[in-house]
C-alpha cells in the first residue's frame, strides 16, 4: 500500500510495446447508415457519447470497452510470461458502410512479480503489465505470430465486440455486395529517442491475415497507434475487396441483343451488376490518413512508394469506370466488344 | 506541435468538471424501520456517530496540511425500496435530530436517484462499466462464469449437474477469492433482479456503490456531470418525487464531490458495504472524471489513490 501522498504505483516502468487487432468488415445492411444511426450502433455504453465526425468523411467511433485479461503472453521462444491487465476495445464505422473492431494493450517492461488488486489495472485502461520481466523481442515476434492456445489473444477481443455489433437489430443482414472479413494483428517496438516512427513490415498473410510491425517513440499514444492501424486495415479491406469484384466478374463479349444492354427481365447485364454495388458502396470510401495522428501520417508513405496501395486502386477504379463506359455505348458504335 | 487549425465539437470528447471537497462525510442512511423507530431512536443514533464523525473530521483536516480542509456531510433517505411517510414529515425530524447531536447535514439525497437521476438511468450506466476481474487463465474469451446480475470477487464452485450414468459424481470444488492471500473470502454479490413484471430492481449494495461514485464525483452522462445539488426552498413536499434527487441544505455547504468519502454507519452495513467494494473494484469509471479528480487532487498536494475502492473508508459503530 503506498503511503499518503506518496506517487501513485502507476508512474510504471516505461511502456516497451504496443499491440493490437483490427477486424474489418462490410456493415451487412442494404444501405449504409446515416450518422445518427451509426451512432446508435456504436453506442457501447449508455452513458458515454460516440464520436461523430464528418470531416473528412463520415465516421463515428466508440467508447472504449476494456476486457480483463490474465495469461501467458505468446513469445517466439516459448518463454510463458504471465501478464494481468486490460485490453481496450472500440468500433468504428466509416461512411456508414465499412465496420471495424479494433483491440489494443501495452506492455510495460517490467511487472512487479505477484498480481495486484484488480482496481489497480482498471484505473490503466489498455495496459497487461507482465509478471516479471517482459523479453520484448520475443514477444513482439509471438504476438504477430499468434500464440498457442491459451495465450493472450488480443483478436479474440476484437472479434467478440464484431460478433455483438453484426447482431444488433439496426442490420438488416443484405449486404450489397459479397466480401469478407479482413485481420490485421500489429505490433509496435519502441524506437530509440529521437528516432523517427517507421513502419517496418506489412506483410499480406493468408486466410485474410495482415501483420503490422511499427517501430515508434515511446510517447506515441497506443490509441494513436491503433488508429493509424485501423486506417491501414480499412484501406487494405478496399483493396482486397475491389480486387475481388473484378476478379469474381466475366469479362468479354456480352450476350448479343437489343440496345439498351438489359436481359428479358430488365436485369442489368452480368459485368454491371456485378460492378454496380462497387460503385455504389466502395469507390468513395478511399481516404488515406484521414483521421492519422500527425505524427503517424507519413509511415503511409512506405506503402505508397511499395507496393502503391493508391496507384493499385486507382487502376482498379480506373478498370471498373472503362467497364462501365464500355457498356454505356452502344453496340452499333463499337468495333470490339468490351474485354479486359 | 502546433494547435489543429481544423476542430469539429462533435468529434471530440468533453467532459463537465464537478466541484469537488477533501472529504464527504456520509452521517447514515434512512430506512422505513428506522423512521417507524420514533425520534428517540434517530436521537441515539446521531450522538453515537457524533464522534466518530469528528474523528473523521480530524483526520480530513490533517491531511489536508495546513489549508483548510473542505468537508460537507451528506446523508441518504431510502425512497426505493420502501415509500414511507413523506419528505414533509420526515425529513425536519431528521435534520432536528441531527443539529440536536450538533451535527449539520449539508446533503439529503433520495435512494431512488441512485437508480434513475432525474432522466438519467444512472444505475444502468454504471452497470455497463463493469469490467469483471479476470481469473487466472482468461486470455481474451468471454468469462466462462459470468451470471447475469451477479458479480464475483473470484470463481464460483462448478455447478453441480445432475449425475449421469456411467459417470460419478464431481467431487465439490471450493469457489476461489482471485486475490486471496492463502484462503478466500468468497462473495458473490446480486447486482440486480427482476420484478413478476420484468422490471430490473436493483440491489441495495449496487445503489450503495452508485452512491459512493456520485459522492467521489465520477458520474457522468454523455459528459454531463449527474447529481448536481439543487438548493433547499420553502417546505419539503409531501411527495418523495417532488423531493429533488439531491438537495443542498446549508447554503454554505463545500461542495457535495470530494477527493474520499467516509461512512458512520451501524455494524449490521458492513456486508453491504463489502459488496461495494467488490463491485467498485471491477467498475471501469469514467476516464476523463478519474483523470480530472487525479490532477485537481494532486495540486491541492492531497492525491488520491489510484484504484477508486480505496477512496472509500468507513467507520462502522455499534447499533442504537
Amino acid at each position: 500500500m503506498p503511503a499518503p501522498g506518496a506517487p501513485p504505483a502507476t508512474a510504471a516502468p516505461r511502456t516497451v510495446l504496443a499491440c493490437g487487432e483490427v477486424r474489418t468488415c462490410l456493415l451487412p445492411a442494404g444501405q449504409a447508415l446515416d450518422s445518427r444511426a451509426a451512432a446508435q450502433l456504436l453506442r457501447l455504453r449508455a452513458d458515454e457519447r460516440v464520436l461523430v465526425s464528418e470531416r473528412p468523411n463520415l465516421y463515428g467511433r466508440s467508447p472504449d470497452t476494456l476486457t480483463g485479461v490474465d495469461c501467458p503472453l505468446p513469445s517466439a521462444n516459448g518463454a510463458r510470461i504471465r501478464a494481468v491487465g486490460t485490453v481496450a476495445a472500440r468500433a468504428a464505422l466509416t461512411e456508414g458502410r465499412v465496420l471495424q473492431t479494433s483491440a489494443y494493450f501495452t506492455l510495460p517492461a517490467s511487472g512487479p512479480d505477484h498480481r495486484r488488486p484488480w482496481g489497480d489495472y482498471l484505473v490503466r485502461p489498455a495496459v497487461v503489465e507482465p509478471l516479471g520481466k517482459l523479453p520484448y523481442d520475443a514477444v513482439a515476434a509471438g504476438l504477430l505470430d499468434g500464440g498457442r492456445h491459451g495465450d493472450l489473444d488480443v483478436g479474440l477481443i476484437a472479434g467478440g465486440l464484431l460478433t455483438r455489433l453484426l447482431r444488433h437489430p439496426l442490420l438488416d443482414q443484405r449486404p450489397p455486395l459479397r466480401s469478407r472479413q479482413t485481420r490485421l494483428r500489429w505490433v509496435a517496438l519502441t524506437a530509440p529517442p529521437g528516432e523517427a516512427p517507421a513502419l517496418e513490415r506489412f506483410t499480406v498473410a493468408e486466410d485474410e491475415l495482415r501483420t503490422v510491425r511499427l517501430r515508434v517513440p515511446e510517447d506515441i499514444p497506443a490509441a494513436d497507434l491503433a488508429g493509424l492501424c485501423d486506417d491501414l486495415a480499412l484501406h487494405d479491406w478496399l483493396l482486397t475487396t475491389l480486387v475481388r469484384v473484378l476478379d469474381g466478374i466475366r469479362l468479354g463479349p456480352a450476350a448479343p441483343g437489343s440496345w439498351p444492354r438489359t436481359s428479358g427481365d430488365g436485369e442489368l447485364p452480368p459485368v454491371v451488376g456485378a460492378l454496380r454495388p462497387a460503385v455504389d458502396h466502395l469507390l468513395h470510401l478511399w481516404m488515406p490518413r484521414a483521421r492519422v495522428s500527425g505524427r503517424l501520417a507519413p509511415l503511409w508513405e512506405a506503402l505508397e512508394e511499395r507496393p502503391g496501395f493508391t496507384r493499385q486502386w486507382l487502376a482498379l477504379v480506373q478498370r471498373v469506370r472503362d467497364q462501365l463506359t464500355l457498356h454505356a455505348i452502344p453496340p452499333v458504335h463499337r468495333e470490339v466488344e468490351p474485354a479486359p | 506541435m502546433t494547435e489543429a487549425v481544423f476542430r469539429e465539437t462533435t468529434a471530440e470528447p468533453r467532459t463537465q468538471a464537478v466541484p469537488l471537497s477533501h472529504l464527504s462525510l456520509e452521517l447514515g442512511h434512512l430506512y422505513m424501520e428506522d423512521f417507524e423507530a420514533g425520534p428517540e431512536h434517530l436521537r441515539r443514533h446521531f450522538a453515537r456517530v457524533r464522534p466518530w464523525a469528528e474523528a473523521a473530521r480530524a483526520v480530513a483536516a490533517d491531511r489536508a496540511g495546513g489549508r483548510r480542509a473542505r468537508i460537507s456531510t451528506c446523508f441518504l433517505i431510502d425512497d426505493y425500496f420502501t415509500r414511507f411517510a413523506s419528505p414533509a414529515e420526515v425529513v425536519p425530524m431528521l435534520l432536528e435530530e441531527a443539529e440536536r447531536a450538533g451535527l449539520a447535514v449539508d446533503y439529503l439525497a433520495r435512494e431512488s436517484a441512485c437508480a434513475v437521476s432525474g432522466k438519467v438511468p444512472v444505475a444502468e450506466a454504471v452497470a455497463a462499466r463493469i469490467v469483471e476481474e479476470p481469473p487466472p487463465g482468461s486470455y481474451g474469451n468471454r468469462p466462462p462464469a459470468a451470471q447475469t446480475g451477479w458479480l464475483a470477487n473470484g470463481v464460483r464452485s462448478p455447478t453441480a449437474r445432475a449425475p449421469q450414468a456411467m459417470r460419478k459424481v464431481a467431487a465439490w470444488e471450493p469457489p476461489r477469492e482471485t486475490a486471496a492471500r492463502r484462503h478466500s473470502v468468497f462473495l458473490d454479490v446480486e447486482l440486480w433482479n427482476e420484478t413478476p413484471d420484468g422490471e430490473r430492481l436493483w440491489s441495495c449494495p449496487f445503489l450503495a456503490a452508485v452512491w459512493q461514485l456520485a459522492r467521489l464525483g465520477l458520474l457522468r452522462h454523455q459528459g454531463e456531470a449527474v447529481f448536481e445539488p439543487r438548493p433547499h426552498t420553502g417546505a419539503f413536499p409531501d411527495e418523495w418525487d417532488d423531493l429533488p434527487p439531491l438537495v443542498r441544505l446549508g447554503e454554505r455547504a463545500d461542495p457535495f464531490a470530494a477527493y474520499r468519502t467516509c461512512s458512520v454507519l451501524p455494524s449490521r452495513f458492513l456486508p453491504v458495504e463489502h459488496a461495494v467494494r467488490v463491485i467498485l473494484d471491477q467498475t471501469d469509471v469514467d476516464r476523463d472524471a478519474l483523470r480530472q479528480v487525479a490532477e485537481r487532487s494532486a495540486g491541492e498536494g492531497v492525491p488520491v489513490p489510484g484504484p477508486v475502492a480505496d477512496r472509500v473508508s468507513y467507520v462502522f459503530c455499534e447499533e442504537t
